[in-house]
């Protein structure tokens, strides 16, 4: 067993979690491998917070087994937490104490620890190392909050929502920062509600919905398994009948949409797209517009949940 | 780490405008306010006269009786009006002294003076005693008797005590249980609202570490509260200390100790800062009148007198007051030590009991 996990730094099996009737985490099971950015993604209230925080030690799990680093972290969660890191989702810290004073008592929890200066330089806050926590912009909170995490200088780090109530901006700017801890070699686990930051930060993504991964693999992978992994919108310079492009290449079927356009559902645009330029040519047909859009990550949790991430 | 965690915790406390003037400022106000006020002065008493008479006699008479610092003596235009002010309350005092006063006595003819009060005063049994013990002597002067039994009254002044002295210890204690309940309870609920307290779940941090640090740091914050208002009253309002100042001190804590829990148990039923407030105020206000910080519970029904005293607040006074204007010692509170003790413990189960981390 031991040997099988060598390569994993968490591994997780039926993990379940119940608060009195209510089933949050339903026999959850998947590893993440060492260095690796993994991603839960699922609308809020899917269970991804509870999940993670068996996990870390924070909740003990009705059921099932959770090792992080080969630790048991319901058995055993003051080895486990002494080697993660852990950013809480909305949590804020002491107001009245300097950014400094907060790195330096959290560091003292630990036997390993980095200095504040180092830590606030990895996530670009050098120069407020004297300033309250108040006094910090939402964006610099959550980065704060990811440095607090680096504090014990962790071999996995887990971030609950980082970048949630950030402006798009300011999560972009995050995105960096989470990218260049992974960098350093370690492994970073991940929940968000974000298709985009799933797809943009994570190796591998697991897809959460009413306490169920309902799908694992790496946004690629998930995409290309969609039906339709591609959309072909066109617009014609003369308005022709949808039925016209349904034996056209790989299209799976064509829908006209309210402005004249019609969209082209594609199992691979590589294939659709000489179709259509090729039929374009032989017609002499201009078209005005075109545009291949490539599925994402909502479009794979609406085909399996039949909802969209933010319903 | 349980010295650094409480240094971390200080200096927050300590930048915490509001919570520092609730801890410091607030029972200072109640110093000084009440040390301004002169309660130690007896109120005079005034007594109208009217003197139908005005002779060299009726006038030294009223002289003489004027001189006694309790009573002030006014003239009075006329009697129907005096007579008035004394039903409605205006005065609660009327003295007449007959026409003649000087030529009856001398020629030891019976006089008879009047003393009309307010059957309603708090005060008429001694200002009838204090006048009729004055003209008994005035008596005896002019029929020329020599008394054969003299009072000599001695008074030993002990250790000099007043109301402002019994008030000081009252604030220490008010001050300590407000804040220990309150603040800390007020505390716990923001950083339960903020999940401080998950964050800190999340490192290897104890939980009993963390709370040594939080009762630690209150406690040295109740200690330099207790010794602002001790040294304000001192200094600023001549107020007696003749204890043993450790003695005091390990009242204090025990005291603090109790509250200290009561605080954890507030907190752990409040969920947010308001409710924290309003609630350590239902916990601490009723002790705040019953267990006398203001009055002595002497004055209380038997059956609320008998339950007030194991209040925590009552025993911790107690001991306080014996203390600072007794100079008793430690070992003459075992009383008021084992309530405390007995809260204290079960306080702390209570505590641990209720009081969640996340």
């Amino acid at each position: 067993m031991a040997t099988q996990h060598a390569e994993h730094d968490i591994v997780v099996e039926g993990l379940t979690k119940r608060f009195g009737s209510l089933e949050a985490v339903k026999d959850v099971s998947f590893a993440v491998r060492r260095g690796e950015v993994f991603g839960i993604l699922g609308p809020n209230g899917a269970g991804k917070t509870t999940a993670l925080e068996c996990i870390e030690g924070l909740q003990e799990p009705t059921a099932g087994k959770t090792r992080v680093l080969g630790i048991d972290t319901a058995a055993e969660p003051w080895k486990a937490k002494e080697r993660i890191g852990v950013q809480l989702q909305a949590s804020a810290y002491f107001d009245y104490l300097k950014l400094r004073e907060i790195l330096e008592l959290f560091g003292r929890l630990y036997a390993k620890r980095l200095s504040p200066a180092e830590l606030l330089e990895k996530v670009g806050l050098a120069e407020k190392i004297e300033t309250p926590v108040v006094k910090l912009s939402g964006g610099q909170q959550h980065r704060f909050a990811i440095a607090a995490a680096l504090v014990n200088d962790p071999e996995v780090i887990f971030l609950d929502e980082p970048t949630t109530g950030l402006d798009p901006q300011a999560r972009r700017n995050l995105w960096e920062f989470i990218q260049r801890i992974h960098g350093e070699g370690r492994t970073v686990v991940l929940t968000t509600h974000y298709m985009e930051e799933a797809q943009f930060l994570c190796q591998r993504v697991a897809i959460m919905d009413r306490g169920r991964i309902v799908a694992l693999d790496t946004p690629e992978r998930l995409i290309k398994g969609l039906p339709v992994p591609y959309k072909v919108r066109i617009k014609l310079a003369e308005a022709q009948p949808p039925e016209l492009f349904k034996g056209l290449e790989a299209v799976m079927n064509v829908q006209a949409e309210a402005d004249g356009a019609l969209t082209l559902a594609s199992s691979d645009a590589a294939r659709t797209l000489p179709a259509l330029m090729a039929w374009s040519n032989a017609n002499g047909r201009r078209i005005d517009h075109l545009e291949v859009v490539r599925g994402n990550l909502e479009d794979v949790f609406l085909t399996i949940t039949g909802r969209g991430l933010r319903d | 780490m349980l010295l650094y965690l409480v240094a971390a915790n200080l200096k927050m406390l300590f930048r915490n405008r509001q919570s520092i003037f609730w801890a410091l400022l607030f029972p200072l106000i109640f110093v000084v306010v009440f040390g301004l006020f002169n309660l130690d002065e007896t109120p005079t008493t005034k007594v109208l006269v009217v003197d139908y008479s005005r002779d060299q006699l009726s006038k030294s008479l009223v002289k003489s009786l004027d001189d006694i610092e309790t009573l002030k003596m006014e003239e009075a235009a006329d009697e129907a009006k005096a007579r008035q002010d004394l039903r409605d309350g205006e005065r609660r005092f009327l003295l007449i002294l007959p026409q003649g006063l000087g030529e009856d006595v001398a020629a030891k003819r019976p006089v008879k003076i009047t003393l009309i009060y307010d059957e309603s005063s708090a005060v008429s049994a001694v200002i009838i005693g204090l006048v009729r013990r004055f003209v008994d002597g005035a008596n005896l002067e002019l029929a020329d008797a020599q008394p054969l039994l003299n009072l000599e009254s001695q008074g030993i002044l002990s250790r000099q005590t007043g109301y402002f002295d019994f008030l000081l210890p009252g604030f220490i204690g008010l001050g300590v249980m407000t804040y220990s309940i309150i603040g800390l309870a007020s505390n716990l609920a923001v950083w339960r609202e903020k999940k401080i307290f998950k964050r800190l779940l999340a490192t290897p941090l104890r939980i009993q570490t963390f709370f040594a640090a939080v009762i630690v740091s209150f406690l040295v914050l109740s200690l330099i509260q207790a010794a602002i208002i001790l040294v304000s009253g001192m200094l600023l309002f001549d107020a007696h200390f003749y204890g043993n100042y450790f003695y005091l001190l390990v009242f204090v804590v025990f005291g603090n100790l109790v509250f200290l829990n009561l605080g954890f148990i507030v907190g752990a039923f409040a969920k947010t800062v308001s409710a924290a407030s309003g609630l350590g105020n239902v916990v601490s206000l009723p002790m705040m009148f019953l267990s006398g910080t203001f009055f002595p519970t002497d004055t209380l029904p038997a059956f609320l007198r008998w339950l007030v005293q194991y209040l925590p607040l009552s025993p911790l006074l107690e001991g306080m007051r014996g203390i600072a204007t007794d100079a008793r010692p430690l070992w003459d509170f075992p009383q008021e030590m084992a309530i405390l003790g007995v809260w204290i413990i079960v306080t702390a189960f209570i505590a641990v009991k209720v009081f969640k981390f996340r």
